[in-house]
């Protein structure tokens, strides 16, 4: 009986564990298992990525449409292409839609946003998303600003 | 299964179950042994005494295989016990029993789980029977009725008892006994003097009895080595022993303070450290 | 004392060293690939998961509760400055995955079950409970040894990840239920952030060699002790202190390979 107990807690205690780290892929890591199934990839040339990490969201209007699956540098264009799956549900993307790299607050997580175009051909399995706005950044906006700043004093 | 090394000369196996030849020993630059012959007759309780600090553990401990001996061969049984590999020497310790000095019971375990400890490590036997074995054991050294206690409810003497019974549970050829009387009061030391002399006649055993106390193993030994200095001082019979003309064996067996072995520790002359201390000062 | 002499000490203390990690090198091998295991192996492992791993539990969720509360409220302290205060889930998330929820619970575990470790097979050796052992016919490496050992592998990892669950849920319940950050933001962040192979899989890692590392130190310390009570009081401090500077001085290089 003693024994039995014993095992008993033993197995609350690897159970325990093995549930912490299911915890941890699936709440803390966001790990969805098959959610590639049901998703269409596009992609986008980038002059400036800067930050763009591979699994960012991809959001339209602020909800979460999709993610960022691969990041690379295209040697004959001299600009990074960024491959996107978009959730299958949202198929009626127009084909000159435009994505642009955006920050969540002022230091926060850099996240493609899609904001909708005109057109009538949709974006489909493959597409390239042609109108695109690069990353912010900091190190260049101030370098303007300065430059400005000087060019008027002159 | 008689192994014999190139050079060694192994006697009747039946005769002596424990033959060790040029058996030297150190630690570190302290020699123990020192070319030492000692041979454990079959059959019978072999003494071996001599002053504290004498190694008499550490014989134990070479026969055990628990040391290695820097040169020399040690015969258990027909096999030269410095020279098994891992595999064979548990296996011939199955037919050894040591009883150490502390018990050395397994303090997790209860009395009666000590004493099955070895028959379920070794022996498939089903669950009754394991039980009978044990309270046999048991029985033989009168603690039947203490089976479901905890080690660290026992007296001293109960705990060599039951580390007796657990001994002999897997019926072993040799019993080795490191210091059995130490510290006992006058009635378990006679209750042990006792159990070491019937067990050895009644399950046959061969024991060895490693002490210094002179009046309780010269009462049960059949025979008797006195070692000190690295080197067999003396062997025989008890009486032999008492009558022996030696001076160092004669001071050890009458408990003389001074003699050959000295009362001092080696020091300077006692006048000498005192005038040095004055002029330290 | 000439320079001469200090070398000679200096010499010998070295090769004492590296006799010493040789002895201990040996002795692993000798436990991990030993005699085969004794039928009840199973049910000296479950003893052993029980008394290294179940008993170290409630430390474990103690400290990673606090730990995690901290960071919230730190990190939050900081990132309120920047306007970034929806970061703090990824921080506490990172920084526990990363490095404290490996390094502490190996700390803690070095503490709790290392030095238990080290005391026990020290009093059994002390006590010639693995003499006796020996001289019964069973391999104390295989019977008292081996069963520590992989309980101390199989628990520690475990714990750790217990250890950045809680942590992680302190630090939400500081953040979002105190602070004020919103639950959505803390959690979204973290998700987007913290990656399941780079992140939590190199955290395990981590766990697992310090487990391994830890548990090592500690069975072959109260093994190698001097039997006496002096030598196994040295010896468990050793272990602490050995495992704790192994630990700290591993995570520096594994950091460097990981991330």
């Amino acid at each position: 009986m003693r024994i039995r107990n014993l095992e008993l807690t033993v197995g609350v205690f690897i159970l325990a564990g093995v549930l912490a780290l299911t915890v941890l892929a699936l709440r803390v890591a966001g790990l969805t298992p098959g959610s590639t199934g049901s998703t269409y990839s596009v992609h986008a040339y980038f002059d400036n990525v800067a930050g763009l990490t591979s699994r960012a969201k991809v959001t339209m209007s602020g909800v979460t449409i999709g993610q960022v699956t691969a990041i690379e540098f295209d040697k004959n264009r001299y600009s990074a292409r960024v491959d996107m799956a978009i959730d299958s549900d949202v198929d009626t993307l127009p084909a000159d839609s435009t994505a642009s790299i955006l920050t969540a607050g002022l230091l926060g997580e850099k996240y493609v946003g899609i904001s909708v175009g005109g057109e009538e051909d949709l974006l489909v399995d493959g597409s390239e998303i042609y109108d695109t706005q690069s990353a912010l950044v900091l190190e260049e906006l101030i370098g303007r600003f300065l430059l400005n700043t000087v060019s008027k004093e002159d | 299964m008689i192994r014999k090394g190139p050079n060694s000369t192994m006697t009747d196996v039946s005769d002596y179950i424990v033959d060790l030849q040029g058996v030297t020993f150190r630690r570190g630059q302290r020699v123990i042994f020192d070319g030492v012959d000692i041979r454990i007759p079959r059959g019978k309780v072999t003494g071996i005494m001599g002053p504290s600090g004498c190694g008499k553990t550490t014989l134990l401990r070479l026969i055990g295989a628990q040391l290695r001996p820097e040169s020399g061969s040690i015969w258990v049984n027909g096999r030269n016990i410095p020279e098994l590999g891992r595999e064979q020497l548990f296996a011939a310790r199955q037919d050894m029993g040591m009883l150490f000095q502390s018990g050395a019971l397994f303090t997790d375990l209860s009395v009666f789980e000590n004493v099955a400890f070895p028959l379920r490590v070794h022996t498939e036997l089903p669950e009754d029977m394991i039980r009978d074995i044990v309270l046999l054991k048991l029985q033989a050294v009168g603690l039947r009725g203490a089976r479901d206690l905890m080690p660290d409810e026992l007296s001293g003497g109960m705990k060599r008892r039951v580390a007796l019974a657990r001994a002999i549970a897997l019926d072993p050829q040799l019993m080795m006994y490191d210091e059995p009387f130490v510290g006992q009061d006058p009635i378990s030391m006679g209750v042990l003097v006792r159990l070491i002399r019937l067990l050895n006649d009644a399950l046959g055993l061969s024991s060895i009895v490693v002490s210094h106390d002179l009046a309780e193993t010269a009462s049960i030994a059949d025979y008797l080595y006195v070692v000190g200095d690295g080197q067999v001082l003396g062997q025989g019979t008890p009486d032999e022993l008492m009558n022996s003309d030696n001076p160092r064996i004669r001071q050890f067996m009458q408990g003389e303070p001074d003699g050959p072995v000295p009362f001092h520790f080696p020091a300077r002359d006692y006048l000498q450290d005192l005038i040095q201390a004055e002029k330290d000062a | 004392m000439s320079a001469v002499d200090r070398l000679v000490l200096l010499g010998r203390a070295g090769l004492d060293t590296i006799t010493a990690l040789g002895r201990s090198g040996l002795f692993l091998v000798n436990v991990m690939f030993g005699r085969a295991s004794f039928g009840n192996g199973w049910a000296l492992l479950v003893k052993q998961l029980h008394s290294v791993g179940v008993l170290s539990l409630a430390i474990i969720v103690v400290s990673g509760l606090f730990i995690g509360m901290v960071l919230a409220l730190q990190g939050y302290n900081i990132l309120v400055g920047y306007g970034s205060e929806q970061a703090v889930g990824q921080m506490v998330a990172l920084t526990l995955l990363r490095e404290l929820g490996p390094v502490v619970t190996a700390l803690l575990f070095a503490g709790r079950a290392g030095s238990a470790l080290t005391a026990e097979i020290g009093l059994m050796k002390a006590t010639e409970q693995l003499s006796s052992m020996e001289m019964i016919g069973v391999d104390p490496l295989k019977y008292v040894i081996a069963p520590r050992l992989w309980a101390g592998f199989i628990s520690m990892p475990l714990l750790a990840m217990v250890f950045c669950v809680v942590g992680i849920w302190g630090g939400a319940m500081v953040a979002v239920d105190w602070l004020g950050v919103y639950s959505g933001s803390y959690w979204t962040n973290m998700q987007n952030s913290v990656q399941f192979v780079d992140d939590v899989l190199n955290g395990l890692i981590k766990a697992v060699v310090f487990a391994f590392v830890v548990t090592w130190i500690a069975v072959f310390q109260g093994y190698d002790c001097e039997p006496t009570s002096e030598g196994i009081s040295r010896a468990t401090t050793r272990t602490v202190v050995y495992a704790s500077l192994a630990v700290l001085g591993l995570d520096f290089i594994l950091t460097a390979l990981m991330f």
